[in-house]
């Protein structure tokens, strides 16, 4: 754990050293709210709108945009980094167990999606959403969508280690990007046409976008929630083992 | 006699697109310890390919090796711990100054943050970049980078150091500056296990060298028997040099104009 928390740090530190990698993690899923509550606001007014639980139509899609902040797996394109310039064998030539190497930038991602998580939350209140679900709903909003952050980052690693390309680590980790938004991101999911519905239901992060947004429009859903934390968890167990299986057998 | 690199029948292949492809083909080599030892060879021979094998970055397909009497396929750990690595391209983190670097790697090493401190301290002092060490890396000049990169090897006292073409596209003076940190590392008990493919390089820095072509080792020996053998199998008038004894060990040959090595063709 010693290790895992050395290289997590110096992973923060360059994380710090790069605000050019941070900004579009803030501004596109920043972006996106405005955008999308500006086109589909008046649609949903928040008075006569029964899903939205008397919040305005904000306060539905910054789910969305709380997963896409988390989605951009730059623990992976900064590990790629390290395997193109070198430092990743520097690292591997060292005594260090096999899993702090890849465990330690998923945690160091998990600080930085707790931080993002809560900069986005308090931007949002500026357009007037509230997290209905008080201080430990907010928790574990943040706690839900660094998890997310941190199997994100885990599937983009695997490109990482697998291919040792940056170009090939960036565009590998957008074939995954289209799930995000196959997902009840404008409407409930009871709202959607069949064949939408049916590939939402098919899709683990609706379940994660849902419990989301059962924390910030309220009249909480506990079974909803348990259900975002149970996907995220299995997903995280599964990436964990698959980065460990592909570390070890890394050539 | 515990060998400071010992490898026998070492072999490494890879899936290739039209079969198997044999990087290295039974390769026997025995260092003393605290020898410089050079291994040469032509691009794509093996050099990189065995010296990723004798430190634990790639699996062993056949074959055995030990650094310091530690087994490098079953106990890579221990390996790692007796090593210190320097490969062709300085792996080295940009974004981290020289002296964040030297001081992870301690730590990475079991040092106590006051001891890695202390020795990152030492490491800028013996690589001359106390004045650059709290620059970013990113700033330094490439012959900074590889002196850091030899400071990031040694930060744990390795018994067996392995450098990569450590001066590759480096410039002269930067050059003739590594070959003085490699004295005074070798002269400090280390084992130096340098791979070049500068013929000069090898005959200033290496009490013995082998030569390796087409993943199997052609030659071994040290610079001056290697030549000697050479003038008296070719009766040469004039001693050859470490350039002829390559090129006869390879089977290359070389077309010289105007006294300048225009270029050696297989």
């Amino acid at each position: 754990m010693r290790q895992t928390l050395l290289l997590s740090s110096r992973a923060l530190r360059e994380s710090v050293r790069t605000p050019e990698a941070l900004f579009p993690t803030l501004f596109i899923p920043l972006f996106f709210l405005v955008v999308n509550v500006g086109q589909a606001g008046k649609i949903f007014p928040g008075t006569s709108t029964a899903f939205l639980h008397g919040q305005g139509y904000a306060g539905f899609q910054l789910p969305s945009s709380l997963l896409l902040g988390a989605s951009f797996g730059s623990a992976a394109l900064f590990l790629v980094e390290d395997i193109e310039g070198g430092y990743f064998d520097r690292l591997r030539a060292t005594p260090i167990s096999r899993t702090a190497l890849v465990l330690s930038r998923l945690l160091a991602e998990s600080v930085k999606a707790l931080l993002l998580t809560a900069v986005l939350v308090a931007i949002s209140l500026l357009l007037g959403v509230r997290v209905a679900s008080g201080i430990g709903g907010f928790l574990l909003i943040l706690l839900l969508n660094a998890a997310w952050a941190v199997v994100y980052a885990g599937f983009m690693q695997l490109i990482a280690l697998k291919t040792r390309s940056g170009a090939a680590t960036q565009s590998g980790g957008l074939v995954f990007f289209p799930l995000l938004f196959l997902t009840p991101s404008f409407v409930p999911r009871t709202m959607l046409t069949r064949p939408m519905e049916i590939a939402a239901s098919c899709n683990p992060v609706t379940y994660i976008m849902e419990a989301l947004r059962t924390l910030v429009l309220g009249h909480v859903d506990w079974g909803s929630v348990g259900l975002g934390f149970a996907v995220v968890a299995g997903l995280g167990v599964v990436m964990l083992a698959l980065n460990l299986r592909m570390i070890r057998n890394y050539d | 006699m515990t060998w400071a690199v010992e490898a026998e029948g070492l072999r490494k292949t890879y899936p290739g697109r039209t079969g198997e492809v044999e990087a290295v083909r039974g390769v026997d080599l025995h260092v003393r310890a605290g020898e410089v030892f050079g291994f040469l060879g032509p691009n794509g021979a093996g050099k990189s390919t065995t010296v990723r094998m004798l430190t634990t970055l790639l699996t062993i397909t056949a074959g055995r090796a030990t650094i310091a009497g530690t087994d490098v396929a079953k106990d890579p750990d221990g390996v790692r711990r007796k090593i210190g690595v320097a490969l062709q391209e300085a792996g080295l983190d940009p974004r981290q100054t020289g002296r964040e670097l030297l001081t992870l790697q301690a730590r990475l090493y079991g040092s106590t943050a006051a001891e890695a401190k202390d020795v990152a301290q030492a490491q800028l002092e013996l690589v001359d970049l106390v004045e650059s060490g709290d620059r970013r890396i990113k700033e330094y000049s490439g012959g900074m980078k590889r002196r850091l990169d030899l400071a990031s090897a040694l930060v744990h006292e390795p018994e067996v150091l392995f450098l990569d073409e450590p001066t590759t596209g480096l410039d002269p003076a930067s050059r003739i500056t590594i070959w003085e940190e490699v004295r005074r590392i070798n002269a400090r008990g280390t084992t130096v296990f340098l791979t070049t493919q500068y013929l000069e390089e090898a005959d200033q820095l290496c009490d013995r060298l082998a030569i390796i072509d087409g993943g199997t080792i052609v030659l071994e020996g040290t610079p001056s028997d290697l030549k000697a053998d050479l003038r008296e199998r070719k009766q040469l008038s004039e001693e050859p040099t470490l350039d002829d004894v390559f090129l006869d060990a390879t089977g290359r040959t070389r077309t010289r104009v105007a006294g300048e090595v225009a270029e050696v063709q297989a």
